[in-house]
């Protein structure tokens, strides 16, 4: 296996040669024929070039070695080239400033070798002023220049990296890299990033790498865990270090940043998906105690230092009325009580099941999720926040599209309905026609009418769940006491009996008129003010929003039934377009073309700003995460084999008891509920909401982040939402050419991997079932009900 | 069993189906006309004629695809035609395909699970709140599909994809996907088709047990008469939708209408495909 690996390493470094050489006679040619080179352009081409190469033969190898092989070559060879790189850089550093020029052996090739080796420009390439024996500082003189073994730091003398084809930079990464320690950070960069990508191969592809476990550096749990520690470090380094004095920032940004961060953000979050995915079910032959602490201490720690961020940089996320820009105790026992539950979740689910390292994957991985947002600013935030709510639309489609294979084109009504029924009753707004006289309703939180409204339903609905629950409890009890067994056809049909037509109308009937009394008899009073006045417009926006999306899905399921496939999308389309121009049309009651206005965010009234910010993506990042959770128990449910089976096909499902109508109409509500939680969150972001909002493009949008990410697969579905959503935010940069290159990206993304970024991997029960079997012994039960 | 004919045995023993009188046209075309059968508890009962003969569309009106247009089904003394499929799986009729229709992208596990829905009574709610019943439940299904997966020897390859298993292991993983919803009745549409002679004596084999171990009544539509003759208790013989012939195997084997169907005594009627593949 050794020789295996080296004779691999060997291809490798080969690959990489040959690749410069291909480079460099390109280079050749390209200056004989006159093409002006630059230094920025050189390093470009060459990358791009390089990249080309090595991409065709990672390629070529991926299909004889497999991955991993290829991880671990491409790390033997970048830590060899880094290595190599680095000695040189601190030689010529070294030398250079003790006053030995070595410059002029690399100016003999070029006068910019020297720089790109050093990672300084030429001109400031001097040898530094001697230091005083008595302070130890350097003595006065010209500029000190950047000492590669010392962590200061001179911004103006590092490097600018910029990226253009011309002579002014498109792409300007505002990488400013100073000296040795900043081109090791990039290495380290680099390499991390070409190990995540490749790991995510490496998760997308489990079943594969599992049978040549063993091999290579897949199978070696060190490496495994010392690359799933990277980002770790690297968050590190990124922002704790950032402008606190004693250490300088190594490696510094200017204005991009912000995005530079998000994209952090980003990466940390796909980082956090391909872990959870690659860890092993193993205990590693800890005990209990043991293995509930290994969990427990990291993630404490990591919310420690999310603690010390929000105490040192007020980076509150709850707020009150009394403390408008966030309180910083409730944050920190919000984040620490959070820790809390992952810590016990992790326990519990060890306790039944002997996973560690899976739980402890999740658990650190969950632990820094939770702090990231502490270190965005509000920019970055507010893109979070979008990413958030398209990962729960994301995954609302998925369970329509990706589990139950029913195409939804018009899901975005589901999103509309969500959000209008929040703007609805949260908005203080008055709609105003032209001559600004107010013609609509008045849209108050607090507003008598729907309080009562709620207060209505709340009552009849409860007061009808009660009188109906009695009832069955009677009936129930009566018919088992008089030993009464129905025949003939419905008994057959009927494994869980059910109560005649006769008893459920007489029920249904009396739970009606009580309600209705109660209702009335209570509205006189103030009990619908006591109870509804000091709720939160949020929460009930929220109940009610999720109330409507689900059952505006099961509407739009009813008449689709009998649809599949082009005819479904074409009816699902012309739904989605007919919600929006409901809300586009109905002028007087939605507000048309203006929309509804001034709706709040989930904060106290007189709270604004980052505080606010924070809120509303931590609410996401909860919404999402739960309706993440949500998906996966679905799915490996039985109605989620249900959808599953429906979804290859669909007289065969029936025919295995499958059925159809009900299997269809929960897909669509538990899909439309989940739109609904998104559009809640979406008014409350935007803070005022149009139909435009609401166009086809956002059920397009959607539907291609499940696809791009993979069917089927939460991960691949946040994966999907951040790749679609939040990239193009990041790579703003590129400004007008911006949709091109995503369009691009999602054309080659479609060709290289057809099943999408993180496929889900066929599931794997066997392992349990056996465990399971062992366990209990016991036949199944083949007779647990009467034929 | 010896020289009863069915009628005689259902004043013994109760029927477990019952087809009277069933019609099934399709515009014009009748595939099955006014076809009685009668199957009794644990006997395995063949169904052969050439093909478009109507085997199949019987099996789908039993199974609740088609609705026959007259006469009834019963099953264990209820009418069931016209119930959806997917009711009449949840009574105990389960069947497999012609050709193959497994789940593609599902593992042998899954689809075995697929097979169990009938039988679990798991709301999306409780899934979402994965509340302890489901679990339990979730936990005996698990089992329950992993020993059927053993039954017919594929537990090795339980989390294989539908797709990638071998043909034989694909036929026999639709029968263990039929079996999972328990049923009392199970249909079985040409299991041995593709197979060569040692398979198809395997299967005769592992027909045979899932009648005596399983206590399954079953209904088989199969072409290898070699199989059909050794393996059935009673051969019913349907040709242009009508029934010609029924009876013990050895009844129908000497029966000169079946002969006719299958040979085509007169030059002008049918030329059966189906003895050439023999």
């Amino acid at each position: 296996m050794m020789r295996h690996r080296l004779q691999s390493v060997s291809d490798t470094l080969r690959t990489g040669l040959s690749a410069g050489f291909v480079t460099g006679l390109i280079l050749i040619f390209l200056i004989l024929i006159g093409v002006p080179i630059r230094l920025e352009n050189l390093a470009l081409f060459s990358l791009l070039l390089t990249t080309a190469i090595f991409g065709v033969r990672i390629a070529r190898k991926l299909r004889d070695d497999g991955l991993g092989a290829i991880l671990s070559n491409a790390l033997v060879a970048g830590l060899v080239a880094g290595v190599m790189l680095l000695l040189l850089m601190a030689l010529v550093n070294r030398w250079q400033a003790r006053g030995i020029d070595v410059r002029r052996f690399f100016d003999a090739v070029s006068a910019q070798t020297v720089t790109v080796l050093s990672g300084v420009p030429a001109e400031n390439l001097h040898a530094n002023p001697p230091i005083d024996p008595l302070t130890g500082t350097y003595v006065e003189g010209k500029p000190l220049r950047t000492d590669p073994f010392r962590l200061t730091f001179d911004e103006d003398t590092a490097l600018h990296l910029k990226f253009g084809m011309t002579g002014e930079a498109v792409f300007d990464l505002n990488l400013i890299i100073g000296g040795l320690y900043g081109f090791l950070l990039v290495m380290v960069l680099t390499s991390l990033i070409a190990a995540m990508a490749a790991w995510t191969w490496i998760a997308a592809d489990l079943g594969r790498i599992r049978r040549r476990a063993g091999t290579g550096l897949v199978g070696n749990p060190i490496v495994y865990w010392a690359i799933m520690l990277l980002p770790l470090i690297f968050f590190g380094l990124f922002w704790l270090t950032e402008g606190q004095g004693a250490v300088d920032p190594i490696l510094k940004m200017r204005s991009g940043k912000r995005e530079a961060q998000l994209l952090i953000a980003f990466l940390i979050i796909l980082w956090a998906l391909v872990i959870m995915r690659r860890a092993q079910p193993n205990d590693w032959g800890l005990g209990y105690r043991a293995r509930v602490g290994v969990v427990a201490v990291p993630v404490a720690l990591i919310l420690l230092v999310g603690v010390g961020r929000i105490v040192g940089n007020n980076s509150t996320f709850i707020a009150t009325g009394d403390e408008p820009r966030g309180s910083q105790t409730l944050s920190s026992v919000a984040l620490a009580a959070a820790g809390l539950m992952i810590v016990a979740r992790s326990a519990l689910v060890m306790r039944a099941t002997g996973r560690f390292e899976s739980q402890f994957a999740q658990a650190l991985s969950l632990a820094v999720l939770l702090i990231v947002p502490l270190y965005l600013d509000q920019y970055q935030t507010d893109v979070m926040t979008l990413v958030g709510i398209n990962v729960m639309l994301g995954l609302g489609l998925n369970i329509v599209v990706g589990y139950a294979g029913l195409l939804d084109l018009g899901y975005v009504a589901f999103f509309a309905l969500g959000a209008y029924t929040y703007a609805f009753l949260s908005s203080d707004q008055l709609i105003y026609d032209d001559q600004q006289q107010p013609i609509g309703l008045k849209f108050a939180g607090n507003d008598e009418a729907v309080i009562r409204m709620a207060g209505w339903m709340t009552i009849t609905v409860f007061v009808a769940a009660l009188v109906i629950g009695a009832g069955l409890w009677w009936w129930r009890k009566n018919r088992a006491a008089s030993g009464q067994r129905r025949t003939g056809r419905a008994a057959l049909l009927d494994t869980s009996p059910r109560p005649s037509f006769g008893v459920t109308a007489l029920l249904v009937g009396l739970a009606a008129l009580v309600s209705l009394i109660v209702a009335l008899l209570l509205d006189g009073s103030s009990f619908y003010q006591n109870l509804f006045s000091g709720a939160s417009p949020f929460l009930t926006g929220l109940v009610a929003g999720v109330l409507v999306a689900g059952i505006a899905g099961i509407l739009l399921g009813i008449p689709v039934l009998r649809l599949r496939g082009d005819y479904l999308a074409i009816v699902t389309l012309g739904f989605g377009e007919i919600i929006r121009l409901l809300f586009n049309n109905l002028r007087d009651f939605t507000g048309g073309p203006q929309g509804v206005l001034q709706i709040p965010r989930p904060v106290p009234p007189n709270v604004s700003g980052p505080a606010s910010y924070l809120t509303l993506l931590y609410l996401v990042l909860l919404g999402a995460a739960l309706i993440a959770l949500f998906s996966g128990r679905l799915k490996r449910s039985r109605t989620g084999r249900a959808w599953s089976a429906m979804k290859s096909d669909e007289r065969i499902a029936q025919s295995m008891g499958v059925n159809l109508v009900q299997s269809k109409l929960t897909a669509f509500a538990i899909g439309a509920a989940f739109a609904g939680i998104g559009g809640v969150l979406f008014a409350a972001r935007q803070r005022n909401i149009f139909p435009g909002d609401f166009r086809l493009d956002v059920s397009i949008e959607v539907l291609s982040l499940v696809i791009i990410g993979g069917m089927g697969s939460i991960p691949g579905v946040i994966m999907g939402a951040i790749v679609l959503i939040g990239l193009p935010e990041v790579l703003r940069e590129l400004a007008t050419y911006r949709i091109l290159v995503f369009g691009a990206l999602l054309v080659a993304m479609v060709i290289i991997r057809p099943r999408g970024l993180l496929p889900e991997p066929p599931a794997e029960m066997a392992e349990r079932a056996r465990r399971l079997a062992g366990v209990r012994p016991a036949p199944p039960e083949q007779e647990a009900e009467p034929r | 069993m010896i020289e009863s004919s069915p009628s005689r045995m259902t004043a013994l023993d109760p029927p477990v189906l019952e087809a009277r009188d069933v019609t099934k046209r399709f515009g014009g075309l009748i595939a099955v006309g006014d076809l009685d059968i009668v199957v009794c508890r644990s006997q395995i009962a063949s169904v052969i004629g050439p093909n478009g003969a109507g085997k199949t569309t019987l099996f789908n009106c039993i199974s609740g695809f088609y609705t026959p247009e007259e006469g009834e089904i019963i099953f264990q003394g209820y009418p069931i035609h016209g119930l959806r499929p997917d009711q009449i799986t949840a009574l105990g009729i389960a069947r497999t395909y012609q050709n193959i229709h497994l789940f593609a992208g599902m593992t042998a596990m899954e689809n075995v699970l697929v097979g169990i829905h009938s039988n679990l009574r798991a709301t999306p709610l409780g899934a979402l709140l994965s509340m302890p019943l489901t679990q339990q439940e979730e936990e005996v299904a698990l089992v329950t599909a992993y020993e059927l997966l053993e039954f017919i020897d594929l537990a090795a390859e339980a989390d294989t994809l539908a797709t990638n298993l071998a043909y034989g292991s694909q036929r026999r993983l639709e029968i263990a996907r039929a079996l999972a919803s328990n049923p009392r009745l199970l249909l079985l549409d040409e299991p041995t088709a593709g197979m060569n002679p040692q398979e198809t004596e395997e299967t005769m084999v592992f027909i045979r047990r899932l009648r005596d171990e399983r206590d399954l009544t079953i209904l088989l539509i199969e072409h290898d008469m070699h199989l059909v003759m050794k393996i059935s208790d009673q051969v019913t013989v349907l040709d242009y939708g009508r029934k010609i012939s029924e009876g013990t195997p050895d009844q129908v084997q000497r029966d000169p209408l079946v002969i006719e169907a299958y040979l085509g005594a007169p030059a002008d009627e049918l030329v059966s495909g189906f003895l050439s593949n023999e």
